[in-house]
């Protein structure tokens, strides 16, 4: 059994090519949220707008 | 359902598809780059739910008795495979059992449920007998029939759900998947559960939740613009309906699979399972089973593992809705978008079967004269002189058959991406948060189209 993915590797590598769209995407969504992330780490929260009048 | 009549590389079409212009891997690319086409258009131009509550438009009215003479279609129906599978031949090729029930009967009738809406119901023979058997004993006892139970809210879709998941282990798993005459057995086991059902909780709400095959097929008349109730045909915008599925328990579980089912078909055709399958089954013998036996767990165990991966890339897709969302539990999530799920079941269907159709349903012409697969005399062409006929193989071109699996591939996930948008929009309160739900949705749906790419070529 453990031997089995290594013999067959070409049939695993061939696969790769169509899991690479998904991964691409994964890898955009995932590189987007850190930045989010990064931002609101970074950035001071905002101060709410002073009420006219105060 | 492949190796159960022809050959896979036939019955898939894929022979000579070296002739394609590029290579099949950069269909799948071509396909993600459709969906997040897509995504972004719906982003853009879809700012409001135009599907859900979609108004219909009442269009023809027909004869309530029109459906005792349908009905009465199905019941002779029914009877003729049974007696087929019991009296005839037991050459799976020759017998109408096996070709009427994979190819007319589970995939044959879909293209009619999807245009022309749930044209099954009408010749479900289970329901005409439930029907029928009710009016006979109002009439006989009157008020004294007692009143049906109410059907279990828990209950659900998990018998549908059981009901194609045992179909999907015949067709996939089970060695005796073309004998007639076992599947004529079945086919009166399943009936009796049916009726044993209708008579518990009515024919109604049995039809509606417990009969697996009449929810399987009213799932895909949902995605139909042609509605028909109680005589009456409605109008309504393709796709519509299906939004008003009502995730009851089970529904989640009947999509995956429906899905699963097909993927596992796919799967268990192509070099990566032919490579895992006999090292499985070569565990299971040591244990001191037999080897037939233990192909089949094999087999069973790739079948519940597909199912159950189907059923995690959804959840995922779930998970990830809540990244925008958290007050929303992910399984209400996965509940409220799994009408998403239709279309994709339909496309994987599609795909898989298309050629299977479009070759094996041939069949059904000599089938029909000669139902039984009887010895004739010379000259004989059975009961409607076309016992004579065979399959043309050359009606439709390999590449022809690749174009319409991606089509469909492609065109399923596509609707499937505008339902699940026109959801969120009613979910989230602002539609660029419904938008940003969507994202983790958009990968599952690149993932089931590359995974069904994937499987087509491998075969």
């Amino acid at each position: 059994m453990t031997a089995l993915p290594l013999a067959h590797a070409g049939h695993w590598l061939a696969s790769l090519l169509y899991v690479a769209p998904v991964a691409l995407i994964v890898g955009a969504l995932l590189w987007q949220s850190w930045r989010d992330k990064r931002r609101r780490a970074v950035e001071p929260p905002a101060t709410p707008e002073p009420r006219p009048g105060r | 359902m492949s190796r159960v009549l022809v050959a896979p590389p036939i019955a898939h079409g894929l022979v000579g598809r070296t002739d394609l212009p590029i290579p099949a891997w950069l269909f799948g690319w071509g396909a993600a780059v459709v969906l997040v086409v897509s995504f972004v258009a719906l982003a853009v131009l879809w700012p409001r739910p135009r599907l859900e509550r979609a108004p219909e438009r009442r269009v023809l009215q027909v004869p309530a008795w029109l459906e005792v003479p349908c009905g009465v279609i199905g019941v002779a129906l029914f009877a003729l495979v049974v007696y087929a599978g019991l009296e005839g031949t037991q050459v799976d090729t020759a017998n109408l059992a096996p070709t009427f029930i994979y190819v007319l009967f589970w995939v044959g009738l879909l293209p009619l449920q999807v245009l022309l809406g749930d044209v099954f119901a009408l010749f479900n023979p289970w329901r005409a007998v439930g029907r029928a058997a009710g009016w006979v004993s109002r009439r006989m006892a009157g008020d004294g029939v007692p009143e049906p139970m109410p059907y279990p809210d828990w209950l659900g879709r998990w018998p549908a759900a059981i009901g194609i998941l045992c179909f999907a282990w015949l067709e996939l798993v089970s060695t005796s998947r073309s004998d007639p005459s076992t599947l004529a057995v079945l086919a009166l086991a399943y009936a009796a559960v049916q009726l044993i059902g209708m008579s518990l909780y009515g024919v109604r709400a049995w039809e509606r939740r417990g009969d697996a095959f009449a929810v399987y097929f009213e799932l895909f008349a949902r995605l139909s613009p042609l509605r028909w109730e109680r005589g009456t045909l409605y109008v309504r915008p393709p796709l519509a309906g299906v939004t008003s599925l009502t995730p009851v328990p089970g529904t989640v579980a009947l999509l995956c699979v429906m899905i699963g089912s097909t993927t596992f078909d796919g799967f268990s055709n192509g070099p990566v399972w032919s490579d895992i399958a006999p090292e499985l089954a070569s565990v299971i013998t040591d244990l001191g089973v037999g080897q037939a036996t233990a192909l089949q767990i094999a087999f069973t165990i790739g079948l519940l593992a597909v199912v159950g991966a189907v059923a995690l890339l959804y959840r995922l897709g779930a998970a990830g809705m809540r990244t925008v969302a958290p007050e929303h539990e992910t399984g209400e999530l996965a509940r409220r978008f799994v009408h998403t799920l239709t279309p994709i079941a339909l496309a994987y269907l599609v795909a898989h079967y298309f050629s299977l159709l479009a070759f094996q349903g041939q069949a059904l012409g000599y089938l029909a004269s000669n139902p039984l697969g009887r010895t004739l005399a010379e000259g004989d062409t059975g009961w409607l002189g076309t016992a004579d006929w065979g399959i043309d193989y050359t009606w439709v071109g390999a590449e022809a058959i690749w174009y319409v699996q991606v089509g469909a591939l492609v065109a399923g996930h596509v609707a499937g991406l505008v339902l699940a948008h026109d959801r969120a929009l009613s979910v989230f309160d602002r539609a660029r948060e419904a938008t940003r739900s969507q994202y983790w949705m958009l990968v599952v749906m690149v993932a089931f189209t590359s995974l069904g790419l994937w499987l087509l070529s491998a075969q």
